[in-house]
């Protein structure tokens, strides 16, 4: 590490495929390695942030980044005990309140899950302890009294990730976003969601679990108005088992049309805590729709993904088709207007300097709506701005800064 | 010249209307000239059939003097799931517009062509999840002496397909459209049922192209076409998204024939197969 350099700490797991790519990227701009600090270990408690920040008294300044906790079993179970209603937290970013007997466990339950791939367990719960966590660090890092510099603050972090106060946020900015047939946070059951669809005439939604992430928990859902027949299309897997329903990401598109299995999926996702807003159409190519994730770093939009999809889900984990070539696919003025959207996306969270920002583009109309924001959505395989891949630009933009 | 219309969501909310933008095209000075016509989502096509606009582009039929090909229903999922697309009798367009050659429909939802009469239509194709059998019927016994290129979705039960091989199989007779070139059977799920009855059938003598792609053909309809004297005679194939198996398309390969089997499916765990437009 050179004089000037500062220290960056990097919260994740290391072995993951985000972590070596930031890694070698630091290498490749003659950077200091990253220290690595991992979940595991933070949330087990045999690490703390502030003994770390102290080791570094005497720096000006300590830039810390929060990658993704997702796929790490361990991590997992960690951050379901974390949030449990027997263990205590600052719930400082959690408002919610109490979770419900019937999507709860307790903290020691929560260590001994079996982790199925796919399974997805608890996710509120699972959010209120990763509020909990990104409540402790932030308390923790203040307390250490070192400057430090997020890239993107444990509170935007939290915001983000509810899908439902994040279009709070950015609706309140003044972006346009799709209607909702009902107040954020209403529509607590499939009866709701019904009385919610005669009052407002919207018979297309999308039903997203408020607090998941990649295509987990997200149903197209539409009403057929003549014929009253149902059609949901998710990646929600069900399955009987003793006690009860199980709801797991199939992996691939499944589609719903008889009333109970809607009405259970339905429930479940409206218990674990539901975003329900207007289905607008998306714009398609070559009879594929697509949206666009657009990558912003320090307020400037850089990789572009488009990500096509036969099916109304387009999501990178369903093993979409990718095109880079958006040159090729969008016109000047809709590529302009995608990024425009994007980083006043960003703009609507000044905690956070980096995020992925997903775009659709509304059929016929060239209008743009940011959609989600992934705070942890700079994992772009293949793609390139300027030369770079996504951690190369983001360790050039930080060179730059320091300079 | 070609012109598309179409009504999105909001803008059916905000009152507009597919026969508003039909007159205003029918006033305007690009009618004269226009000779492709392609209507897209006519608003909430879930819930509102081509009732809404039919009776004025007939009444405007004058403003198009060039039309020579008409789409009703060019719309993806995102706007109308193929099943739900509400359909109606569109025979009374044919009558309307006598110089139409090619005709296109997506949705099948109440879709007739009562009567299917026409001197000079050389072109139809019906895009659906499912086609009634009655559909089939009215194909079946209608009058289109200069029809070249039929093209028809079958489909699969639950999204409207209410027939079997038996009403497929007077399509393959070759008598009831002199001038046919080109016949599309295709996203069936009796796909292989219809490949054997196809292999044999005397309507291939005539036939450039036989089209049985987007279904469920397996190795049981693949083994038969490629054995079938018949299908060499052909100068194409379309066997395009399919289940044969990589042993049967190695053995396509070296027949020397033009053929397409791209788009191998693979069955689901459950040994589900699915055609291509099943939503």
């Amino acid at each position: 590490m050179n004089d000037s350099e500062l220290p960056f700490l990097l919260i994740g797991n290391p072995a993951n495929k985000r972590t070596h790519g930031l890694q070698a990227a630091r290498t490749k701009l003659g950077l200091a390695p990253a220290i690595v600090l991992p979940y595991e270990q933070l949330l087990q408690r045999t690490l703390y942030i502030e003994d770390i920040l102290r080791n570094l008294i005497g720096c000006k300044e300590v830039i810390i980044r929060l990658d993704a906790p997702g796929e790490h079993q361990a991590v997992e179970r960690e951050l379901i005990a974390w949030g449990a209603p027997d263990r205590s937290g600052d719930d400082l970013f959690w408002s919610a309140g109490s979770l419900a007997e019937d999507i709860s466990i307790a903290a020691s339950e929560a260590l001994k899950l079996p982790m199925e791939h796919g399974r997805i367990f608890y996710p509120a719960q699972w959010y209120r302890g990763y509020c909990r966590f990104l409540a402790a660090l932030q308390r923790e890092t203040r307390v250490s009294g070192i400057s430090v510099r997020w890239v993107n603050t444990p509170g935007s972090i939290a915001r983000m990730f509810d899908k439902r106060s994040c279009w709070h946020q950015l609706s309140r900015h003044g972006l346009p976003m799709p209607a909702l047939p009902a107040p954020v946070g209403s529509i607590k059951n499939y009866d709701d969601l019904q009385a919610a669809i005669s009052a407002s005439s919207m018979k297309r939604l999308f039903i997203k679990l408020a607090c998941g992430s990649g295509a987990a928990g997200v149903i197209a859902y539409q009403l057929n108005p003549r014929t009253g027949e149902e059609l949901a299309i998710t990646t929600i897997g069900m399955e009987e088992r003793e006690g009860g329903c199980s709801f797991y990401n199939a992996g691939l598109l499944r589609r719903y049309r008889e009333r109970s299995s809607i009405r259970r999926i339905i429930d479940w996702v409206c218990r674990e805590g539901a975003h329900i807003e207007r289905w607008i159409e998306k714009e398609s190519f070559e009879s594929k729709s697509f949206d666009v994730r657009q990558l912003v770093v320090n307020g400037r939009a850089c990789h572009t993904v488009l990500r096509l999809s036969r099916t109304p889900i387009t999501n990178l984990h369903l093993r979409n088709e990718r095109r880079m070539d958006i040159d090729q696919l969008l016109s000047t003025e809709v590529e302009q207007a995608v990024k425009l959207t994007a980083e006043a996306a960003l703009r609507a969270f000044p905690g956070s300097s980096t995020a992925g920002v997903d775009v659709l583009v509304k059929r016929g109309s060239g209008m743009t709506y940011a959609i989600d924001i992934n705070p942890f959505g700079d994992l772009l395989y293949g793609a390139e701005y300027e030369g770079m891949n996504t951690y190369e630009w983001q360790m050039h933009q930080l060179l730059r800064k320091e300079s | 010249m070609e012109i598309r219309l179409s009504i999105g969501y909001d803008e059916y909310e905000e009152g507009a209307r597919m026969s508003n933008l039909i007159e205003k095209l029918a006033s305007g000075p690009d009618s004269q000239q226009l000779s492709i016509l392609t209507i897209g989502d006519w608003g909430q096509a879930y819930e509102n059939s081509p009732d809404s606009f039919l009776d004025t582009l007939i009444s405007h039929k004058d403003s198009f003097p060039s039309l020579k090909k008409l789409f009703i229903g060019d719309m993806t999922f995102e706007e109308c799931e193929v099943s739900w697309i509400n359909q109606t009798n569109l025979a009374p367009l044919l009558a309307a517009f006598p110089n139409l050659q090619s005709l296109s429909i997506k949705g099948s939802q109440d879709l007739s062509l009562q009567p299917l009469v026409h001197e000079k239509l050389e072109e139809l194709v019906v895009i659906c999840g499912g086609l009634p059998k009655s559909v089939l019927e009215e194909i079946t016994s209608a009058s289109l002496p200069e029809l070249k290129r039929l093209e028809l979705y079958l489909g699969v039960e639950d999204y409207g397909f209410d027939g079997g091989i038996d009403d497929v199989l007077p399509l393959l007779q070759g008598d009831l459209f002199p001038k046919l070139k080109y016949l599309g059977l295709k996203d069936s799920e009796i796909q292989d049922e219809i490949a054997i009855a196809a292999a044999a059938a005397p309507i291939l003598d005539q036939l450039d192209t036989l089209d049985l792609s987007y279904g469920t053909l397996t190795d049981v309809g693949g083994e038969v076409l490629l054995a079938s004297e018949r299908v060499k005679k052909l100068k194409h194939l379309n066997l395009s998204y399919h289940y044969m198996s990589d042993e049967l398309l190695l053995r396509w390969k070296q027949s020397g024939l033009s053929v397409d089997v791209t788009d191998q499916q693979e069955s689901d765990e459950e040994d589900w197969r699915y055609p291509f437009l099943t939503e």
